[in-house]
């Protein structure tokens, strides 16, 4: 599937399985998406992995500051979502 | 310039403190979560004493270093530059004071560089560039990389790795601990305020802005390098790596995005390569905590001290300061290196500082705090802190702060 066509669910599902990837304890049917990162327990060292994963998995090529400041896993979703295009 | 000339590091030394307190037991007295020490890496914080401030950090730390040269070798130190972001006046510079006390040549340049944590290593370059350039042959360059800490628990996971002390480094001609490879370096900044020291008293900082700054750093750094360096390999070109270090577990972190990056490999090739050569560099800072723009050339000296090089091997090295700005460049060390650094005790002196409790340790905060505030008298009772100051024998002399006049910094040794 070219990547443009990713659907925002299927990043949503992109980004709950590489959160569950870091924090094996958090099932990613359970992530509130209007929850930041750290509310899940994912310390500075895990959140940079999980953003290095996502930005590899989903093959986009984006500065890690501009990721810095998003407020939740759902803006985080929308973010990655709208660089998919 | 001279086409054989060499210049670079000719001495290094650091001075983190009398006393440290370990990781574990400001996790333990704040309630902060036990699960986040291993991503970490920290073991122990170095801790400043009331008598201590970004003076006496500079000339403790440059003192053995200007000790050994002859008084010949000791006039042609040029510059003195101190850099730090514990400024102790709006005007006056730290290096005016260790000028001073260093008994430093009175044709010397005298100035005081800020960028936060980057600030040493611009402050090296321009003194390597001035070496090189071969416009007073024989000069020699003092920086001084000089801070104190003045975090809290109003900054949660920060508070447990902050350093504090001084890294002095004296560039020249005679590089005996690493020589620069001139022209190969490569820089990438701009503006962000992801940390910083508003007021005197305390720090700020957004830990996601900041720890995504380095690593954006890390990478365009080495990709300016590799502009300018042709065939430069993240992987194989050099045999070991120093980056600048708030805690060790950023700098793995570093390691394992630009192995991803730049070669391509897995997870255990990548574990391999971290152990082999970076973690050399992270046994000094480990124990001390981020010793701001000394921290890379404490994780220089880590480094030699813990490989020993018997040959010669090529460094590259990475500083970053928030605000921010960033260089990656690289040298050699080798067998010389290792002789030279080994006078300076550093694993002795980090091993003889004092362990403190957590109960010590909030006792220091608020003189601690006050280290920078401009008062225009005060007196500081040196020998309340006696027992620490005796504790290890056949210690050297120590430039210690004994009291404020007029806004004048009174200080004697000890």
């Amino acid at each position: 599937m070219p990547i443009s066509d990713v659907s925002r669910d299927a990043v949503d599902l992109v980004v709950r399985e590489t959160i569950a990837v870091v924090l094996p304890s958090i099932p990613p049917g359970t992530i509130d998406g209007s929850k930041h990162l750290r509310d899940l327990g994912a310390d500075s060292v895990d959140r940079v992995e999980i953003i290095l994963m996502l930005l590899d998995r989903l093959h986009i090529d984006e500065p890690m500051s501009s990721l810095s400041q998003l407020t939740s896993i759902d803006a985080l979703v929308t973010f990655l979502h709208e660089r998919c295009h | 310039m001279d086409a054989g000339l060499q210049v670079g590091i000719e001495a290094l030394n650091v001075y983190c403190g009398l006393a440290q307190i370990p990781v574990e037991a400001i996790f333990a007295g704040r309630g902060l979560n036990e699960e986040r020490l291993a991503n970490l890496m920290m073991y122990e914080r170095s801790l400043n004493l009331p008598f201590e401030d970004p003076v006496t950090n500079a000339v403790n730390a440059a003192k053995p270093i200007v000790d050994a040269l002859d008084p010949a070798e000791k006039d042609r130190i040029e510059i003195l530059i101190t850099s730090t972001e514990s400024g102790i006046d709006y005007s006056k510079s730290v290096a005016s004071y260790v000028h001073d006390f260093l008994g430093l040549n009175r044709q010397c340049r005298v100035i005081e560089a800020k960028q936060a944590c980057y600030a040493a290593t611009g402050a090296v370059q321009m003194g390597a560039a001035y070496v090189a350039s071969g416009i007073s042959p024989g000069a020699k360059v003092l920086v001084i990389a000089t801070d104190v800490s003045l975090v809290d628990e109003r900054v949660d996971y920060t508070e447990p790795v902050m350093g504090a002390g001084a890294a002095a480094v004296l560039v020249s001609d005679r590089p005996r601990i690493l020589t620069i490879d001139l022209g190969a370096f490569g820089t990438h900044s701009f503006e962000t305020l992801d940390s910083a020291r508003p007021d005197p008293t305390f720090d700020i900082a957004d830990v996601d802005v900041s720890l995504f700054a380095y690593l954006d750093c890390l990478k365009h750094a080495f990709l300016a390098y590799r502009d300018r360096v042709e065939g430069t390999d993240f992987a194989s070109t050099f045999d070991f790596l120093v980056m600048h270090t708030p805690f060790a577990g950023l700098v793995k972190a570093g390691h394992r995005k630009m192995m991803r990056e730049f070669a391509g490999v897995g997870v255990a090739e990548i574990e391999q390569d971290f152990t082999r050569r970076v973690l050399p560099s992270l046994a000094y800072g480990s124990k001390v905590g981020n010793l701001c723009s000394g921290a890379v050339y404490l994780a220089l000296a880590s480094l030699i001290d813990t490989v020993q090089p018997d040959t010669g091997c090529r460094v590259g090295l990475f500083s970053y300061g928030s605000g921010c700005s960033s260089e990656f460049f690289s040298g050699v060390i080798d067998q010389e290196s290792t002789a030279a650094l080994a006078g300076m005790q550093i694993g002795q002196h980090l091993a003889g500082r004092s362990a403190l409790t957590f109960d010590d340790y909030k006792g220091l905060l608020k003189d601690n705090h006050g280290c920078l505030v401009p008062q225009k008298d005060r007196d500081v009772e040196i020998g309340r802190w006696s027992s620490i100051l005796d504790r290890r024998t056949n210690r050297r002399s120590l430039l210690a702060l004994k009291a404020v006049r007029n806004y004048h910094r009174k200080y004697e040794w000890v």
